[in-house]
Order: structure tokens, then C-alpha cells, then sequence
């Protein structure tokens, strides 16, 4: 076992243990908490994987800005009220994790099947003589070929931005009591 | 990481000397804060243990070390423990992406019975390629130990602070991922070391596609990109939270912030992590516009011909040109440490509506315009126009 | 270097665990984290999918999937907090109710 299969298999067990914590605990703050290690640990995996623009992105954008929102919306919430945190029922929880387990299996079952067939599960494909494409091949290629779907991005953000402060200063709203 | 066992276990050992490098500067930075507002305000400072003062903060580690450890009642205990070690971490993995030095090259040798191959060692913890954007998504991890801290001592002045520190840490990393953009696109690249290459020698730029040179100014990023620099200085002092932007801890309104119930080793744990952002933010306002580790108008190959010249061999010049350059970086970052702390005690504190309209309001716009600005004169000057 | 079914699998168990958490949590923002951990499970496999096919197009992808997913987040989370502020609740079942 190499250095390179060391490491995966530590991040992925990480991600895994976070991940469980994040919808385990019952307190929303140790979630969200908890959900910012799993996206520290899927950097650790981008980086793995040669993917060094979007792992700094993924430190930079989820976990150092959108969890950190999160948690402080978390923190300016008064969560003593809350005591239940997970939908009450035996048979619809079962019903619930049971789908969620079967789309799990399904997706193993066409993982494994698909490359089982063609790579012959174990022996890693053989990567080194390819070139891994570096991060200006990122940058000319999204400013080329994906440039409409970048531009409607763009749109898509000032929508959002223009939609959040709408919605942050509403006065009335629905089932407005006065 | 290596080849062999010697290279894997010296680049390992680097990693660590350099955190210890971080936190051993802080000791040092406190005193120079304590005797430089001292001089600033026109008063002593501590000058009664040892010379000037100096091992007062030896003193003051005891100090910190027998405090009684006390941790509030209704506290998350965990959360309140980590916090301190989370808020040391982002600046020292940051701290250790930054090139402190010129490359090392050590020739072929023989030892213990075996012949090392020759072998390269960076004067830095590990090279990544992408090293501005890691030190970013890292620095950005910071917001975390403040939120911890803020929420799990259970004060509402803690938490507060922390609310505060958090969004203004936010809000001003925007300004400084803009601000640092037009510095990208002058020198192509995403990583440190290359940043530092090109720096060296007189002042060379594109003129029209042609290669303007103007001999008596160093190749320095600060002729290309003046009004960056400044957006970078301005946004790296909200971003490690000193005056003039510490209003999580503006002690008037919240005591003492996010730290309010902290004491002994811990409060000291987040000094270090303070001290250690103002290291990296001078390390890149070194490496982005200063130069770097170079000497203005010394190529590091002439410090080496020197050193070889006067009879050393291969791997001593070579260790000794990474010596003087460390140093030329050092005397850099102190300057910018100074300008921290002169500031510090120089400056009064924004109120926070002044804070967030100067990050939305002035310096987004202004990082905004000179991307652009720069993207189009960057473009201009390559073509040539003949 | 671990095969790319490694990387699926993992992503698999970690977007089950984001599904199981929007079926079984009622905190609304709980129920926008665990969005938030399917998609990076997705991220993952276009990152491992880009790697061992040496295609970049994988990259754009998961870098709009991030943006898309930032700007999800936001509205959420702003969403949230104006319920909040006016009924102080953020149980699920509190948002069927919600009208005009």
C-alpha cells in the first residue's frame, strides 16, 4: 500500500465519520460543524486527486464562506426551543432509510458492474502516462467553450443577491398577525 | 515528499521547524508592540527584566503557564478547548506555503557507508502549485476558531464578538481575493516560487510588445500593481482583526470579544494564532510586491559565485546564499510587522457601519476597477502593435 | 493510487447520508446541509471521473455545481431566518403552512 492510497483511505474514512455526524447529532451547530470537516476532508480528496483549483476553491468557497454562514445563522438562532430534531414514526423512518439505502445499492451495483466489466475491480488504471490537464486548461476552457453557461452564472448570483436582500427586509409577509 | 529515507525525513522536519519559526517569533512581537507603542505614546514600556526589556517575555510565558485554568460553567467544554487550537492552525499551515528562501542544492555525498544522491531542498514546508489559492481557502478557516470561541464560552459578548469577526472577516476576503487578482494576471502564475523568479533584476515590462527596461528601480510587483497593494494592506488588517479593524474585541463595547473567558495558555494560544496571520499576511505582501527573499539588483547565481568564490564548496555556497537571502526576506517581513504595530497604536477604531461600507463600498469597487483595468492593459501591452 | 470505484463508492455512501438526512431531519437549515453534503458527494465523482478520464471538463462542472450551490445556500439560509424572525420556527412541517 502506497502513501497516495494511505492518505485516501484515511480522508475517506474521515469524510465518512463527519458525514454520519452531520445528520446524526442533534444539534444543528455541531452539524453544520461537523459538515465543514467533511468538505476540509473532500479537499484533502480533490488534492489527491490533482484537482488542486477546485480543492482551494472548496477550502476557499464552502468551507471558509458558505459553512461559515451557516453556522453563524445557527448561532443567531435560539436553538433551547428545539428538542425534537428527527421526524417521529417507526415505519416511515424504516421507509426513509430504506429508499435512501436502496439508491445507495443501485448505485454501487451500476459503479461495480460498469467497472468490473471494463477496468477489472482492483488493478488501478494505469494513469501515468496521460497528462493531467492543469488549471489554465480549467480557465480557457471556461472562458471559451462554457462561456454562456459562466455569463448565466453570473446572472444567477446577482438574481440571488438581489432576491436575498428582498427577501431579509420583508415586512409583512404571510399570515401576517397585526 | 522524497526519494529516500534522508530527503522524506529532513522536508519532514522543515514542516515543523518552520511552525516552531512562527511561534517563536511571537514572543518577539509582543515585545516590540509593548516597546514600540511605548515609544509611539512617548512612555518606557517594560524595560526592568533583562536588557531593554528583552527577557520580559520570558516572564510573561511563565506567566501565561501557571495561570489557573478556568473554563465557564454553562460552557460547551469541547468546543471551548478547541477553539484556541483551531484559531494556531490556519496561520501556521499557511505560513508553510510561502518560499522563505532560495532552493537549497545539495551535492551527491557519502555517509554512514552509503553514497545520498544530490538533492534540492525548498526553503519552504511543502510546494504547491496552486500556493495562492491554498493560503486563501486556509487563511479563510480562521473565521471557524473565532465562531468556536464566541459560541462555545457561553457570554453574550463572546458571541457577539464572534458574530462581529466573522462577518467582517467575510466581507473583506472578497477585497482581497480581488485585490490580488491583478498580480495573477502580470505574472501568469498561481504559484509562490515562480512569483518570487520573476522578480528579480531592474524594473522589466512589455511596452507595446516591447521589452522596456528602467535600470535604477528593482523588478518589484509594487511598480505594476500600486493601487492593489494598498486594497491587499487595507483588507489583510480586517482580516487579522487589528486595529484599525478590531472590532470583534473593541474592549468599550465587548470587553474583550470572542476571548472574553479566556485566560492563561489558551488566550496566549490565540495571540499566537493573531501573530502568526500578521506573519503571513506580511509574507505576502513580501512575496507579492516586494520581491520576495531577493535582493534588489543581486541575482541569487552572483551571491552563489561570490560564496564560491571565496572557497567555499557547492552545497555551503549554497546553503550560505539561502542563508543571506532568508534574511533579505526577514528584514522585509519586519517592516511590514512594524507597520502593523505602528498603526495599531496610530490609528482609532472604525465604527462598524464606517467598516462595512469601507469593504463594500470603497474597496470592492476599487479592486473590481483595477482587475479590469489591469486585464485590459495587460493585454494591451502584449500584443505588439507594429 | 486507489481505483476510480474507490472514489464512487465513497461518493455513493456520502450522498445516501445526505438523502437519509433531508428524509429524517425537520430543521430546515439541517435539511440545507445535508443538500449541501449530496452535492459535494456529486462533486466528488465528476472530480474523480475528470481525473481518471484526464478530461477537465469534470472541473467546469463541479465548479458551477459550487456556485450554484453557494447561491442555493444563500437564499435558504436567507429564507430561514425571515421564518424565523416572525414565527420563531424552523420545523419543516411548519412550511406547509406558509401561503400568500
Amino acid at each position: 500500500m502506497d502513501l497516495s492510497s494511505l492518505m485516501f483511505y484515511l480522508l475517506a474514512f474521515m469524510a465518512v465519520f463527519f458525514g454520519y455526524f452531520t445528520i446524526a447529532v442533534a444539534n444543528p451547530i455541531f452539524s453544520a460543524l461537523n459538515l465543514a470537516l467533511t468538505m476540509i476532508t473532500l479537499a484533502g480528496i480533490f488534492f489527491l486527486l490533482d484537482a488542486y483549483f477546485i480543492a482551494g476553491v472548496q477550502l476557499a468557497v464552502y468551507a471558509g464562506a458558505v459553512m461559515v454562514l451557516f453556522v453563524m445563522v445557527l448561532m443567531l438562532f435560539d436553538l433551547s426551543g428545539e428538542v425534537r430534531a428527527f421526524s417521529r414514526g417507526l415505519m416511515s423512518g424504516i421507509v426513509k432509510v430504506g429508499s435512501a439505502l436502496l439508491v445507495m445499492l443501485l448505485i454501487l451495483l451500476s459503479v461495480l458492474g460498469y467497472y468490473g466489466e471494463r477496468l477489472e475491480i482492483g488493478a488501478p488504471p494505469s494513469t501515468a502516462e496521460v497528462v493531467q490537464p492543469t488549471t489554465q486548461d480549467l480557465a480557457i476552457l471556461l472562458f471559451s467553450r462554457y462561456l454562456f453557461a459562466f455569463e448565466l452564472l453570473g446572472l444567477l448570483l446577482l438574481v440571488v443577491a438581489v432576491g436575498v436582500v428582498a427577501v431579509s427586509r420583508i415586512k409583512g409577509g404571510t399570515h401576517a398577525r397585526d | 515528499m522524497g526519494t529516500d529515507i534522508l530527503e522524506v525525513s529532513i522536508n519532514f522536519a522543515k514542516m515543523v521547524a518552520i511552525f516552531l519559526l512562527m511561534v517563536q517569533l511571537v514572543p518577539l512581537l509582543v515585545w516590540v508592540e509593548r516597546r514600540g507603542s511605548a515609544l509611539i505614546q512617548n512612555r518606557l514600556g517594560p524595560n526592568r527584566v533583562g536588557p531593554l526589556g528583552l527577557t520580559q517575555l520570558l516572564a510573561d510565558a511563565v506567566k501565561f503557564l501557571t495561570k489557573e485554568e478556568f473554563v465557564p460553567a454553562k460552557s460547551h467544554r469541547f468546543l471551548f478547548y478547541a477553539a484556541p487550537v483551531v484559531a494556531l492552525l490556519p496561520a501556521a499551515v499557511a505560513f508553510n506555503a510561502i518560499p522563505l528562501s532560495h532552493p537549497i542544492q545539495v551535492e551527491a555525498f557519502e555517509w554512514l557507508g552509503r553514497e545520498w544522491g544530490p538533492y534540492t531542498f525548498l526553503f519552504q514546508g511543502y510546494e504547491i502549485g496552486i500556493g495562492i489559492v491554498f493560503v486563501l481557502g486556509v487563511s479563510s478557516l480562521a473565521a471557524y476558531a473565532l465562531l468556536l470561541a464566541g459560541w462555545g464560552s457561553d457570554n453574550k459578548y463572546s458571541l457577539l464578538g464572534a458574530l462581529r469577526a466573522s462577518a467582517q472577516m467575510i466581507s473583506y476576503e472578497l477585497a482581497l481575493g480581488l485585490s490580488i487578482v491583478g498580480i495573477l494576471l502580470i505574472y501568469n502564475t498561481f504559484s509562490f516560487s515562480e512569483m518570487v523568479a520573476q522578480q528579480t533584476g531592474p524594473l522589466t515590462f512589455m511596452f507595446f510588445g516591447q521589452e522596456t527596461s528602467i535600470g535604477f528601480l528593482p523588478n518589484w510587483g509594487i511598480f505594476f500593481q500600486p493601487l492593489g497593494a494598498i486594497l491587499l494592506l487595507a483588507a489583510v488588517f480586517a482580516e487579522t482583526n487589528r486595529l484599525p479593524f478590531d472590532l470583534p474585541e473593541a474592549e468599550a463595547e465587548l470587553v474583550a470579544g470572542y476571548h472574553t473567558e479566556y485566560g492563561g495558555i489558551k488566550m496566549n494560544m490565540f495571540y499566537i494564532g493573531e501573530y502568526g496571520h500578521m506573519l503571513v499576511a506580511s509574507a505576502l505582501m513580501v512575496t507579492f510586491y516586494f520581491g520576495g527573499y531577493h535582493i534588489p539588483f543581486i541575482t541569487p547565481e552572483q551571491i552563489n559565485e561570490f560564496f564560491v568564490s571565496q572557497g567555499q564548496g557547492l552545497t555551503q555556497a549554497s546553503l550560505l546564499t539561502a542563508l543571506v537571502l532568508h534574511l533579505s526576506f526577514f528584514a522585509k517581513i519586519l517592516v511590514f510587522l512594524w507597520i502593523f504595530v505602528w498603526v495599531r497604536w496610530t490609528l482609532p477604531r472604525f465604527r462598524y457601519d464606517q467598516l462595512m461600507n469601507l469593504g463594500w463600498k470603497t474597496m470592492l469597487p476599487w479592486a473590481l476597477a483595477n482587475t479590469v483595468i489591469t486585464a485590459i492593459i495587460v493585454l494591451m501591452m502584449r500584443s505588439s502593435w507594429s | 493510487m486507489p481505483g476510480i470505484e474507490h472514489y464512487l463508492v465513497l461518493s455513493a455512501i456520502l450522498f445516501t447520508l445526505g438523502m437519509v438526512g433531508v428524509m429524517m431531519r425537520k430543521n430546515v437549515i439541517v435539511i440545507l446541509m445535508s443538500v449541501e453534503l449530496m452535492l459535494n458527494a456529486v462533486n466528488l465523482s465528476f472530480v474523480a471521473f475528470s481525473h481518471f478520464n484526464a478530461d477537465i471538463k469534470g472541473q467546469v462542472m463541479v465548479f458551477f455545481v459550487m456556485t450554484v450551490a453557494a447561491a442555493e445556500a444563500g437564499v435558504g439560509l436567507a429564507l430561514a431566518v425571515a421564518v424565523y424572525k416572525k414565527f420563531k420556527e424552523l420545523n419543516i412541517r411548519f412550511f406547509e403552512q406558509l401561503r400568500g
